[in-house]
């Protein structure tokens, strides 16, 4: 065990799903109890379309999957405004669109090119020293943010149109927090993959729902489900040689239908 | 001396996508004025409470609120406006304690980037203990009955500390001595704080003792006035149908509607 965290490659795995683990799983608690899932699939195929139009041109990856991410937001929330429709719908609309995209994209390339598949399935183990520091920036803006605004978004979580009437600014930090899903979701890919990503923002935090009974403990569980599954991930998948984001995700849809199935009992435990 | 209007509404339209939920209501109400509004479904009376909340805007006329145009609301404008949303369901999963809904009413005085203070958990306590609900702080909201998490709703519009509270169907689906528990504490809270309160109900009769004034919504203001003006057949029957009777109970007035749709 000593021996394997020696390892360059392991050791940037471990930090980077540690870190990705916990933001997908903090976000993830406001994305459930808000209602905004929908978003993080969204961002996911667009930002693996992003991934895909920069291997075709020649750039950066990540950088593409940030600017074809926070634009679907963007987009997505122009027009759900625009169209006074619910959000579903834009979102749908652009989740297939994007699709096509990629695939269109990928088409477009002269010679295959392997490593798009990695951000659509997920290589945590191939993380490398920059992008190791790009997820880790962009992590640590989404925790202060998130610290920052704490209450606030709890409360448009718990109920938007109260604390807009009650005098907090709620269709502006509804907004904020969309684009914090979508930098969760972008920095995930790497981790878990544009098809699984979905799965480490809900999954941690909806597992958690089934424990908590107010947000603190909601938080902390998640965070702890989110973490511990990435790692799992990273293990699993060095030692069994599997692939790491579909490791992630079954690992952590074990715990919810454990927590689906054990958690009811000890609620009904405890009013009783 | 007349006190100064709290809210004035001038000639105000509101209307969703074009189609007018509520057309030219011109009405002043007064600091420390309770008022009860009534209409049948669909008559525009969450759409008047929803406009005094500034989460819609007048698409002619104006609306005035502490002499400041809906529109130009500020935040720290809004948190002086405590609010009771018509009854939603709320997921009984939600994880979220009945302290901290209570607290959210502060959330607006506390403003961004702040944390309660101890004055802050002073005023929730305060307003647990005026609506009953202090033994069960760290209660699961969700797992509350209906009556008891309008009382702890009731407590995060007062941890406002509002001047004004406007209540939407408040006691809807409440059995009837939590009922009588919650109209009696609202009463007291308008005496006690001189609330300001626009009290939005179906029933009549919980609502004509304890309100100053009373207002009757058709899609416009159809009629203002103190409760003893109001509950006559004259004003009645043409939003209620013709089968509004009004009885007397105690020397009061009584009112029986008929749901005309059940005979239609
Ligand atoms: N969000 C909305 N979008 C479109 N139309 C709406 C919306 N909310 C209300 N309306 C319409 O506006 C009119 C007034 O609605 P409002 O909710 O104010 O009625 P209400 O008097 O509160 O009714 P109830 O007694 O059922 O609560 C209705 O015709 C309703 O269909
Ligand atoms: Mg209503």
């Amino acid at each position: 065990m000593l021996e394997l965290l020696s390892y360059g490659f392991i050791q940037r795995a471990l930090l980077a799903s540690l870190l990705i683990g916990l933001v997908c799983a903090v976000i993830g608690v406001f994305a459930v109890l808000r209602g905004m899932t929908f978003i993080g699939a969204g961002t996911a195929h667009s930002a693996f379309a992003g991934v895909t139009f920069a291997f075709w041109i020649g750039f950066p990856p990540f950088l593409m999957a940030l600017v074809f991410g926070l634009s679907t937001v963007w987009i997505t929330s122009y027009v759900q405004e625009k169209g006074k429709m619910k959000p579903d719908v834009p979102i749908g609309v652009f989740y297939t669109f994007t699709m096509a995209l990629a695939i269109f994209f990928i088409g477009l390339m002269k010679t295959s090119r392997p490593e798009v598949f990695g951000y659509l399935f997920g290589s945590i183990l191939s993380v490398t020293q920059s992008e190791l520091i790009v997820i880790f920036a962009l992590s640590v803006v989404i925790l202060f943010i998130v610290g920052l605004f704490f209450k606030e978004f709890h409360f448009i979580s718990f109920d938007q149109d109260m604390a807009e009437a009650s005098g907090i600014p709620a269709k502006k930090l509804s907004f904020l927090l969309l684009n914090l899903i979508s930098l969760a979701v972008v920095i995930a890919l790497k981790s878990v993959g544009a098809m699984l990503v979905f799965a480490l923002l809900v999954i941690p935090a909806a597992a958690a729902q089934q424990w908590a009974t107010n947000m603190r403990s909601m938080m902390i569980t998640s965070a702890i489900i989110g973490v511990a599954s990435s790692w799992m991930g990273v293990l699993l998948s060095y030692w069994f040689d599997v692939p790491s984001g579909a490791t992630i995700v079954m690992f952590s849809a074990g715990v919810f239908l454990f927590s689906v199935l054990f958690s009811g009992r000890q609620r009904m435990g405890q009013t009783s | 001396m007349t006190p100064h209007p709290i809210i004035r509404f001038s000639n105000a339209t509101f209307s969703y996508k074009g189609h007018t939920a509520l057309e030219g209501v011109t009405l002043d109400v007064h600091e420390g004025e309770f008022v009860g509004v009534i209409g049948p479904n669909g008559s525009g009376k969450t759409t008047l409470l929803k406009g005094l909340l500034g989460l819609i805007y007048p698409s002619a006329g104006s609306l005035q609120i502490f002499d400041c145009a809906c529109e130009a609301l500020r935040c720290e404008h809004r948190a002086r406006i405590g609010y009771l949303p018509q009854k939603e369901r709320t997921d009984p999963n939600y994880p979220i304690t009945i302290w901290e809904v209570a607290m959210m009413g502060r959330y607006g005085a506390i403003g961004l980037l702040k944390r309660p203070k101890r004055q802050d958990r002073e005023i929730v306590l305060e307003s647990l203990e005026a609506v009953g609900m202090v033994s069960l702080k760290d209660h699961p909201f969700g797992q509350l009955s209906g009556g008891q998490q309008q009382r702890v709703l009731i407590a995060r519009a007062l941890s406002q500390r509002p001047d004004i509270l406007l209540l939407d169907e408040p006691t809807t689906g409440i059995d009837a001595t939590t009922q009588k528990r919650l109209s009696d504490l609202i009463c007291r809270l308008h005496q006690q704080y001189k609330l300001t309160i626009v009290f939005v109900t179906h029933d009549i009769n919980m609502i004509s003792p304890i309100a100053e004034t009373l207002i009757v919504l058709n899609n416009r203001l159809h009629a203002k006035g103190r409760p003893s003006e109001i509950l006559t057949k004259e004003i009645l029957s043409p939003v209620y149908g013709e089968e509004v009777i009004v009885a007397k109970r105690d020397q009061k007035p009584y009112i029986i509607v008929h749901d005309t749709h059940d005979h239609a």
